[in-house]
């Protein structure tokens, strides 16, 4: 078992306001973790930091360190880490072309893809692995923002993939979800542990016990408990965790 | 305080919305009637496409046409790349403190500086100083520098149009901040962009008071060759056959003002047409 992320101490601010305290954590190569916690805990803020997204915010504030693969993502250039962290947002954000060119946009942006002939392959694989292909591929010519917001989040999914990433890092994905729609990213996330690893924020709990090797609590911006799932769930050393998987919280 | 029943009081505020809506409709019609009706007839090919003669009393107003035409060219092709990398730079780049929020507030006050201004900066600046003289160039510069403002504050409302979201998606998938602006905001701005900059054409065409100190004459006899040439001017030719000239026909002067009105016109109308197209095919 190896950690592909390591985060020690980390605290993060806005506007002085702290809403991280010292955290650390690490993240095992080829796992599902799953977050969960209450509004406001802390999650977004840490899985914007792990890819740098809140390094746009002039607000933000940090210290700690965070490792990826014993690198110090804070030294690394910023273009180079997000190819090797992707991140899916909450609401899923189609961009504002065709199905196709949305799936090979930072590939070839990136300078992955060099020949033409290569882009139908990465758009088909991409689809595939996103659990896609089968409803799309008759229309990859169509606007990305005429699809329905199930559809939408998996485009955006297999976006990620296109750039083959190490670590995908997923914000409440579901969360403008049907129950079909949150089924079939759920499957598409267990199918793709076996090439990534993944960190999950949800506030679904349910979603959390589903798919989660591990799962992590998180409240008011420090980490409760962390454990197996199935560990976490049954028997919870904290009070506090087992009165939030228990819908008793607050 | 006299209280109106709610049926009177709502008839009331309607006649008197009505009646402003009239009143500033009534002498933008009165003004097209007129130089339609004095001008329509003085429109011909002939008109349009030859020199003027006699002392401007015949003939006809090509190379004021040209004139205007190449000056207007010249100054939109300086200010819009600069105009849109400046509104680039302002939106996409720096961070919002104090000093950026001074120079952002300081351009849409440039707006407003009256246009006689700006053509006495030019005279000075251009005509004189860099030794330019009166020429299509210096006129092109003070337009362009008038423009300036406008066309910044237009871009970077139609940079700021394209959802934050978008420049989101793109940054987190490994891309650069130039790529995703080059190939995400500005692709989705550029209908805001031409739309203002199409405006801004139409507004600079008809200035006159820019242009009067540092590219217009009263007579060239020989069409424009280079933009370091004094030239004749649309609307600086109608203010010359209008009160310069003695017996000077009625007909040349409403021909000369219904040309530039035309040209105005169809110039805005085009970006009302751009407009309605780009709102059709946008693509969120
Ligand atoms: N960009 C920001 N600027 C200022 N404060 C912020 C910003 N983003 C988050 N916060 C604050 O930080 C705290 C933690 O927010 P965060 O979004 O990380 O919580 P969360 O656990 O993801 O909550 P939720 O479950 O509602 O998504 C909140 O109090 C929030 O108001
Ligand atoms: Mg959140």
């Amino acid at each position: 078992m190896v950690d592909k992320i390591k985060v020690e101490n980390l605290s993060c601010c806005y506007n002085k306001k702290c809403v991280l305290d010292s955290l650390n954590i690490n993240v095992i190569q080829n796992e599902i973790l799953s977050i969960i916690g209450p509004a406001n805990s802390g999650k977004t803020t840490f899985l914007r930091t792990l890819n740098r997204m809140n390094d746009l915010d002039v607000t933000y504030l940090r210290k700690g360190e965070v490792y990826l693969d014993n690198d110090n993502i804070f030294n690394m250039n910023m273009e180079n880490l997000r190819k090797r962290v992707g991140m899916l947002f909450a609401m899923p954000i189609p961009l504002p072309m065709s199905i196709y060119e949305n799936i090979i946009y930072a590939p070839k942006r990136l300078g992955l893809i060099l020949k033409k002939s290569e882009q139908d392959a990465i758009v088909e694989q991409a689809l595939r692995d996103a659990s896609l292909w089968n409803e799309v591929k008759d229309r990859l010519d169509s606007s990305a923002m005429k699809m329905s917001g199930g559809q939408q989040q998996r485009l955006c999914i297999a976006r990620i993939l296109a750039i083959n990433p190490e670590v995908i890092l997923f914000d409440e994905p579901c969360s403008g979800l049907d129950p079909i729609s949150t089924a079939k990213v759920e499957e598409s996330m267990i199918e793709l542990k076996q090439k990534y690893t993944i960190v999950l924020v949800t506030n679904n709990v349910k979603q959390a016990s589903r798919v989660g090797d591990r799962t992590a609590f998180f409240l008011m911006g420090n980490l409760i408990e962390i454990d197996k799932t199935d560990k976490l769930f049954i028997s919870p050393k904290e009070r506090q965790t087992e009165d939030y998987i228990t819908g008793r919280f607050g | 305080m006299i209280k109106l029943s709610p049926k009177l009081s709502q008839k009331l505020s309607y006649s008197i919305l009505f009646l402003a809506t009239i009143l500033a409709i009534v002498p933008v019609v009165v003004i097209i009637f007129t130089i339609i009706k004095n001008g329509a007839s003085a429109i011909t090919w002939d008109f349009l496409t030859s020199m003027p003669k006699d002392g401007m009393r015949t003939g006809g107003i090509l190379p004021a046409v040209l004139g205007t035409f190449s000056i207007v060219t010249c100054a939109i092709s300086i200010t819009l790349p600069i105009g849109v990398f400046a509104a680039i730079y302002l939106n996409e780049y720096t961070r919002n403190n104090l000093l950026t929020r001074i120079i952002k507030l300081a351009i849409v006050n440039l707006a407003g500086v009256p246009s006689v201004v700006y053509g006495l900066f030019g005279l000075g600046i251009f005509v004189m100083f860099l030794k330019l003289g009166v020429s299509v160039i210096a006129g092109a510069l003070t337009l362009s520098i008038m423009e300036l403002p406008v066309i910044i504050t237009t871009a970077r409302g139609a940079l700021n149009s394209v959802p934050y979201s978008f420049r989101e998606a793109s940054l987190s998938l490994g891309v650069s901040r130039w790529q995703t602006i080059r190939h995400i905001v500005l692709p989705n701005a550029l209908p805001g962009i031409l739309t203002g900059t199409i405006l801004s054409i139409a507004r600079i065409s008809g200035e006159t008071a820019p242009i009067l100190f540092t590219a217009s004459v009263f007579y060239v006899p020989h069409l424009p060759h280079s933009i370091f040439d004094q030239v004749m001017t649309l609307p600086y030719h109608l203010y010359i056959v209008s009160t310069q000239i003695p017996n000077m026909p009625k007909k040349i002067i409403f021909g000369t003002a219904l040309v530039l009105l035309i040209m105005v016109l169809t110039i805005s109308f085009m970006a009302i047409i751009a407009r309605i197209y780009f709102r059709k095919h946008r693509k969120w």
